[in-house]
Formats: structure tokens, C-alpha cells, sequence
């Protein structure tokens, strides 16, 4: 029991990580219909720069903030050279861009920082507990913890200001929404700027959580991720989430106990096709 | 428009024997690194270690009387790759060896065709038995994966008297040799003594410990064999203090970095490795290249590069005892290689193309790998 209860703990923390680099990619798709694989260059870059700014300043706090900025600009960037002119091509002309980005920034990183994997020894201020045999350290509850926290924000944002009202229009039909009165060009760009912010979020954390960064870090998350907005259902930003706990969850069990060497990267893409078969629209997409 | 053709004609052909008596007066040597993608950071250990060597051999006047050229690719630890580049190598460098200083995948795809040019070609630390499998043109300096992991099971219940054993295997051509030859000891030594309580088997691009180790937790063993790469046993390490893991974990070559340390911080004090590298080697050429690289390259040295370095040095002696370039000439000469001073050992020769020479026990002190022990068992290190 102890130990099933350790690997939930376990397979909800990666489940989080999951949460928090999907975010961004379920944001832009619900708003574009963009899959911005550059999502998982803007996450490599968010870790780099608050390595950057972590080691500059020795501040944690410094490190995250000025890495949100950054991304947030490099997002914003991408949104208005890259996909903006690009919108009026099919679908696979940005989706081309954005994989050009990905490759692109990983380069950079490699030449910029070098070919080999960083450390990230900051300490995240959070506690550690052992109950009768179960132990949560201190990272895993960080995890929780700034998980929790960005959802509960992006929930707000969504939910409860204009800005959001304005978002949910805009990703229902820009068009429409132009007609309204809404700068929906504008608030493209700020749910660029939300989702790269938390992709710097996501990025330093799993920095700190491996204590590794690492030019070809985005790889995986790159391709992850578009399974994970598929089985919540595209542009569903809850259905984004609660595929990414549930995905962390099986993975972790089925590692658990059934120790099949199966790259646990291939779940992500078995949950794809079952979702694609039997429930096109995802867990909590609509049609 | 006649003479002005004629002239451009001598010149063409003037030209071009002067390239070709160019080409002569260097002796090239191939190799095949990973400069870019997952594994970089072994590509430029390899790299550096072997740009020490080359500048070592033609400051002592190089080899009969040519100065070395080497020919660097970056093969991205990708077969493909490596052997497009090998065919390259071949065909239009005319490499007359090759420096295999890359993984066991791109390796053992690049090796049969060495062998069928009659090349020879000597691998730095690939661990796969297929690599020397093509032929007697094919070398390794690095150990099997077999001796490697009897090293450790050696390690294991010999030296750290272990009881209980978990294995922790990298699913690749690299974790499943060292596995078999781990288990290959316990069967055939360690019977009644020690015993494998829990074997668990991760993919590749694995970041994610935990689970493995919540689960190895409960068989509470007295050693984990992790095998892998240092992005990954280092995170192993990491991950199971933080777990409040208390069993000793041991690797091999592949956590034989410095960047293992790094990674794992203070859970890296105590680690053991099977390798070849002796950071404690009296002997003061070895401590000579440490100092020097450490110095020049502002990390520490590892045994990737060593091996890498020894590589060449090993196709250097071949040539000079060869005193010939030619193939057959060079094989013969790198097959009867007897109690050479390598940096990774002393090499008591080539058994069917695989190196005899002893493996060294390293243990982490104060963020550095330090000597623990050495296994000179014949039984145990020759291929």
C-alpha cells in the first residue's frame, strides 16, 4: 500500500510537469489552431535564461521572473514573425515553421552554451515528508505546490477578468470577436505571453527537478505534448491538464508493476489513437 | 585558344599532382565522434583527449617522418549517420585508420565496412560485442560489455559484500551486455553468496527515476547496479537519497564523468564505478595528460576521452612498428601490441580484437573519483 500510494505521489508529480509544459501548446492551439512545437524551444530557453539569471543573481525568484519575461518576448516574437504571416497558408505551412524553430533554438542553445548538460543546483525553499514508509521530498512538493498555483492563476485569468472573457471569444471566433470591438490580434498575443511565461515556469522547474539543462531538452516534451492536447481534446485547456495527470499517473504504475521496457513516450501515443478512435473530440473536448 | 587549352591542361595536371604528393606527405586517421545531438558532451571529451594526442605525436616528429592529420566527423551517435561519413572516410579522405569514438550503435554499423576496405579501425569505448565481430581489422580498447559487468558484480559482492543486488538496466545495446554479463557472474561465482532481488529495465530517454526506485526500495537491497549514462545515473542518484535510499549504488564507464558528479551534487559521495581510467595512476605520463587537460579544457578529464586518446596511440604504435600505412601491415602490428603504456592501463594485448588489460575500481571522494580497487582476475578480464 505504501509503496502504491509512493508511485501515485510520484506519477502525480510528473503528471504536473506534463500539466505545465501542455498549458501553453493548448492555450495557443485553442486560440490559433496552431500546434506550436516551437512551444517546447520557448520551455528550453525559459530554463537556460533562469540558469542564466539563477547563477547572475543567485536569486530564485529573479531567475523565474526574468525568464518569464524573456519567453514571454521570444513567444510574442514567434506569434508576429513567424505564425501571424504565415496564418493565411494551410495548417502545415506554420506547423513546418514552428518544427524549424524547435530545431533551430536547440542549435543555438548547443552552440550558445555548449553541447553538455547544465546543472541547476538551486534549492526550492518547500518541505519534505515521511509518513510510515511514504516519502514526499522536497521537490515533489514544490512540484504540487507551483502546479497548483499557476492553475489556480490561469483559471482566474480565464474565468473571472475581461482579458479572459476576451480570450474565450477570441479562440471561439476571431472574426466575430473583431466585430465585437475586441483587438483579438492582441489578445493572441497575450495568451502568447501567458503560455510562454508558464513555459518558463515549466522549464526551470524541471531544471531544478533533474538538475539538468540541456539543449535537446525540448525534444521530447515537443512531441509529447501534441498527444497530450489530442487526448484532452484540441484546445481544451482543463481536458490539456487532467490528460497530463492521468498520463503521469499510468505512466508511473505501469513502470511500477508491470516493468515492461516500453519507452513510457509510447503511452502518450497508444492513449492518442485509443482517444482518436473511440472519442475524436478527447477527454473533455467538445465538437 | 589552342595553347591557351594546352596550358589550362598542364596546369590541370600539375595542379593535381601537386595535390596528390600533398595528400601523401600527412598520414590521415579518421574518427567518428558525437560532436552535436544527445551524447555531445562524450563527443567532445573524445575530441579534445584525441587533439592532445595528435599535437603530442607530430611535436615528437610525428610518424615515418609525415606529420598526422586527423579527420574529425560528427556522427551524432546515429548509425545512419556514421555510416554515411564512414563511406566518406573511406572513399574520398582515404583515412588509413579510424578512431571509433563513439556509442555501440553507430560503431558496430561502421565497422563491417572498415573491414571489408581493410581498414583497421579501433574503438575507444563502444561496448557492444558486435563491434569486433566483422573481422581482424576490427579493434576495441574499451572493455566488453561482459567484462565490464562481471567487474561490477565482482565490485558487488567482493569488494562491498553485498547480499542482496538490484539491477537498474539502460534498455539499449549498452545496459543489456552490461546486464548479461552482471548476471553471468552471479551465476557462475556468486551462487549461495549474493543474489539479484529486483531487476528493472528503463528506456533510454528516461529522466524520471522514481518510480524505479520507490520500487527497488522495498526489495531493500544492500547494492544497486545502475548502469547507464551519467544523465542518467546521475539523476538515479540524485532521486534515490532523495528517496532516503541508503544502499550503495555502483556503475561503470558510462556514469564515468564529471558531470555525474555535478549532477547528483552531494548524493554523487561514496558512488562506485567499474572503469578504465585510474584518476590515481602513479605512473606520471597519465598524471601528466590529467593536469593538462583539466588545465586546457577547464574539466575534468573522463575515460571516454582516455580511451579515445589511447585509441589513437594504439593506431600510432601499429604504424610505427608497421612502419607501413599499409592495412594488413598496420593490423598485424596493432594485433601483436604486448604490454603497451596506455592512460587507460597497461594493454597486455588484443585477444581477437578485444583489449586485455586490468578494470579499475573507482569510488567518488570529495566530488572527485579516486581509486578503490582493481580486479586483475584473469578469469574475469579477459574477454
Amino acid at each position: 500500500m505504501a509503496l502504491f500510494l509512493e508511485q501515485l505521489l510520484n506519477g502525480l508529480a510528473t503528471g504536473s510537469i506534463y500539466a505545465l509544459v501542455t498549458l501553453g501548446l493548448a492555450l495557443v492551439y485553442g486560440i490559433m489552431r496552431i500546434l506550436h512545437v516551437a512551444h517546447a524551444a520557448v520551455y528550453t530557453i525559459g530554463a537556460y535564461v533562469g540558469l542564466l539569471f539563477f547563477n547572475l543573481t543567485g536569486s530564485l525568484l529573479l531567475a523565474v521572473l526574468g525568464s518569464m519575461a524573456v519567453c514571454a518576448l521570444v513567444g510574442v516574437a514567434i506569434e508576429r514573425f513567424v505564425y501571424f504571416p504565415l496564418l493565411k497558408y494551410p495548417p502545415f505551412v506554420p506547423l513546418i515553421a514552428s518544427i524549424a524553430i524547435l530545431l533551430s533554438v536547440e542549435e543555438l542553445c548547443r552552440l550558445i552554451a555548449g553541447p553538455q548538460i547544465l546543472t541547476f543546483n538551486a534549492k526550492l525553499p518547500f518541505p519534505d515528508f515521511h509518513l510510515s514508509g511514504v516519502t514526499v521530498t522536497s521537490t515533489i512538493t514544490a512540484v504540487y505546490c507551483i502546479t497548483a498555483a499557476v492553475l489556480l492563476l490561469l483559471w482566474f485569468i480565464t474565468t473571472k477578468t475581461e482579458l479572459g472573457l476576451a480570450m474565450r471569444a477570441a479562440s471561439q471566433d476571431m472574426a466575430v470577436a473583431d466585430a465585437m470591438g475586441i483587438n483579438s490580434h492582441l489578445i493572441v498575443s497575450v495568451t502568447f505571453v501567458i503560455g510562454s511565461a508558464i513555459a518558463a515556469v515549466a522549464g526551470i522547474l524541471v531544471g531544478i527537478y533533474f538538475n539538468q539543462v540541456y539543449p535537446t531538452m525540448g525534444a521530447i516534451p515537443a512531441y509529447k505534448t501534441l498527444a497530450l492536447i489530442v487526448v484532452g481534446g484540441l484546445g481544451s485547456v482543463p481536458g490539456a491538464v487532467v490528460a497530463s495527470l492521468l498520463l503521469g499517473m499510468a505512466e508511473t504504475l505501469l513502470i511500477g508493476y508491470a516493468n515492461i521496457p516500453l519507452p513510457r513516450d509510447a503511452l502518450a501515443f497508444i492513449a492518442m489513437i485509443g482517444v482518436l478512435m473511440w472519442r475524436s473530440q478527447g477527454l473533455l473536448g467538445s465538437r | 585558344m589552342q595553347l591557351i587549352n594546352s596550358l589550362l591542361i598542364v596546369a590541370l595536371v600539375l595542379g593535381g599532382s601537386l595535390g596528390a604528393a600533398k595528400a601523401a606527405e600527412t598520414i590521415k586517421i579518421g574518427l567518428l565522434t558525437p560532436l552535436t545531438g544527445f551524447a555531445a558532451a562524450d563527443g567532445l571529451s573524445v575530441k579534445n583527449s584525441v587533439d592532445l594526442a595528435v599535437e603530442k605525436v607530430n611535436k615528437e616528429g610525428g610518424l615515418l617522418g609525415k606529420k598526422v592529420e586527423l579527420v574529425p566527423y560528427d556522427d551524432r551517435a546515429d548509425a545512419k549517420d556514421a555510416v554515411a561519413l564512414a563511406q566518406k572516410l573511406i572513399q574520398q579522405d582515404r583515412v588509413v585508420a579510424l578512431v571509433a569514438g563513439s556509442y555501440s550503435m553507430p560503431t558496430r554499423a561502421v565497422a563491417p565496412l572498415f573491414q571489408d576496405e581493410g581498414i583497421p579501425l579501433v574503438a575507444a569505448y563502444a561496448i557492444h560485442p558486435d563491434v569486433t565481430k566483422a573481422g581482424d581489422f576490427n579493434f576495441r580498447n574499451g572493455f566488453l560489455g561482459a567484462v565490464e559487468g562481471r567487474g561490477a558484480a565482482y565490485t558487488a559482492v567482493e569488494l562491498l559484500k553485498a547480499k542482496k543486488i538490484a539491477l537498474l538496466t539502460s534498455d539499449n545495446d549498452f545496459g543489456r551486455t552490461l546486464a548479461e554479463g552482471f548476471n553471468e557472474y552471479i551465476s557462475r561465482f556468486a551462487k549461495g553468496k549474493a543474489e539479484v532481488v529486483i531487476a528493472l529495465t528503463y528506456p533510454m530517454s528516461e529522466k524520471d527515476f522514481k518510480p524505479y526506485l520507490s520500487k527497488i526500495k522495498e526489495g531493500n537491497p544492500d547494492v544497486i547496479f545502475s548502469s547507464g549514462y551519467y544523465f542518467q545515473t546521475g539523476p538515479v542518484l540524485k532521486q534515490a537519497r532523495e528517496l532516503g535510499m541508503k544502499s550503495q549504488i555502483i556503475g561503470e564507464e558510462g556514469a564515468d564523468s564529471p558531470k555525474t558528479v555535478e549532477i547528483a551534487g552531494d548524493a554523487a559521495e561514496g558512488f562506485v564505478i567499474v572503469t578504465n581510467l585510474n584518476r590515481d595512476d602513479k605512473r606520471p605520463f597519465v598524471q601528466e595528460f590529467l593536469k593538462d587537460y583539466e588545465s586546457r579544457f577547464k574539466i575534468q578529464p573522463d575515460m571516454v576521452g582516455a580511451s579515445a586518446y589511447d585509441a589513437f596511440m594504439i593506431i600510432c604504435d601499429g604504424i610505427r612498428r608497421a612502419k607501413s600505412t599499409n592495412g594488413k601491415a598496420m593490423r598485424d602490428a596493432i594485433a601483436a601490441t604486448k604490454d603497451y603504456d596506455g592512460l587507460t592501463g597497461v594493454i597486455k594485448g588484443f585477444n581477437k580484437g578485444e583489449v586485455v588489460k586490468e578494470v579499475q575500481v573507482q569510488q567518488v571522494k570529495g566530488g572527485r573519483f579516486r581509486f578503490l580497487g582493481v580486479i586483475t582476475d584473469p578469469a574475469l578480464i579477459t574477454p
